[in-house]
């Protein structure tokens, strides 16, 4: 019998490897490629959450786990687009797409 | 069966998740992503989401992820640049702590939630229903969120004026 547990378990691994990857890789791609992974393991465990809630007496379960998802396949999809614009930009400017020569900001 | 489905599918996710932030070359990363998503859209399907899984598909597998191969394309990095994962103590101090947090946080989940899966079907009607009833909204949010985020790219990505 597969429990929520297991489905949120599953979800925590694969946002710690994103996790891992945004901290690890060096190149701007990758690292949005990372956040992605890590907004696809919160978009299981919603998707977890909504089929395994305890539906109120006399009431059917409504999908707004499954809303949420949908809303955030298109904020990232925004954040994507947006982001791999000034990725192109970095490139175009100063010819690098490494995180560590873009650092002024970093304290 | 639904066991073995399950568990093929983690196992497959897990897989191509590891591939993706390990290797080397980036358009091997995107195909990885490709593969870790369609097994996401597999467990979509396991519980019971169906619009989900097609959309997952549709939009991550087909729209992102050819945005992402086409910018590395046009990028077109250099070998010397492909670098792998290069190990950062910090990495492995916050997934570590972020594990412990998620493994205590499994151990109460509290009386909302049960381990058997109740009837919910996101079937593409129920979806609609709740999407332009109760979020109608939120979904007029993320649509104007979306045509700012498309001038913001198109804005970003054109050439200025006297440039090359």
């Amino acid at each position: 019998m597969i429990t929520l547990e297991h489905y949120l378990a599953l979800s925590a691994m694969i946002f710690t490897l994103g996790l891992c990857g945004v901290m690890m890789r060096r190149n701007v791609i990758l690292v949005m490629m990372s956040i992605e992974i890590m907004l696809n393991a919160a978009n299981l465990a919603l998707v977890a959450f909504n089929r395994h809630l305890v539906p109120v007496a006399g009431a059917a379960v409504a999908p707004d786990g499954q809303v949420l998802v949908f809303f955030t396949i298109a904020v990232a999809a925004a954040e994507v687009a947006v982001a791999l614009a000034i990725a192109m930009l970095l490139f175009r400017r100063l010819d690098t797409v490494s995180v560590d020569d873009v650092a002024n900001l970093r304290w | 069966m639904h066991e073995l489905a399950f568990y093929a599918l983690a196992a497959c996710m897990v897989l191509f998740t590891l591939l993706t932030i390990a290797s080397r070359n980036p358009v091997y990363c995107a195909i990885f992503m490709i593969l870790s998503f369609a097994a996401t859209a597999g467990l979509f399907v396991l519980l019971g989401a169906f619009l989900l899984a097609a959309v997952e598909v549709l939009v991550y597998a087909g729209a992102i992820m050819v945005l992402f191969l086409f910018v590395i394309m046009l990028i077109n990095l250099r070998t010397e640049e492909q670098e792998g994962l290069r190990l950062n103590p910090l990495a492995i101090v916050a997934a570590g702590t972020f594990l412990a947090l998620v493994s205590r946080a499994l151990k109460d989940l509290g009386p909302a939630v049960a381990d058997a899966p109740n009837a919910l079907e996101g079937s593409p009607g129920l979806i609609a229903e709740t999407l332009f009833r109760r979020y109608v909204v939120p979904f007029e949010a993320v649509s104007m969120l979306l045509l700012a985020a498309i001038l913001g790219t198109v804005v970003l990505a054109r050439r200025q004026r006297g440039e090359s």
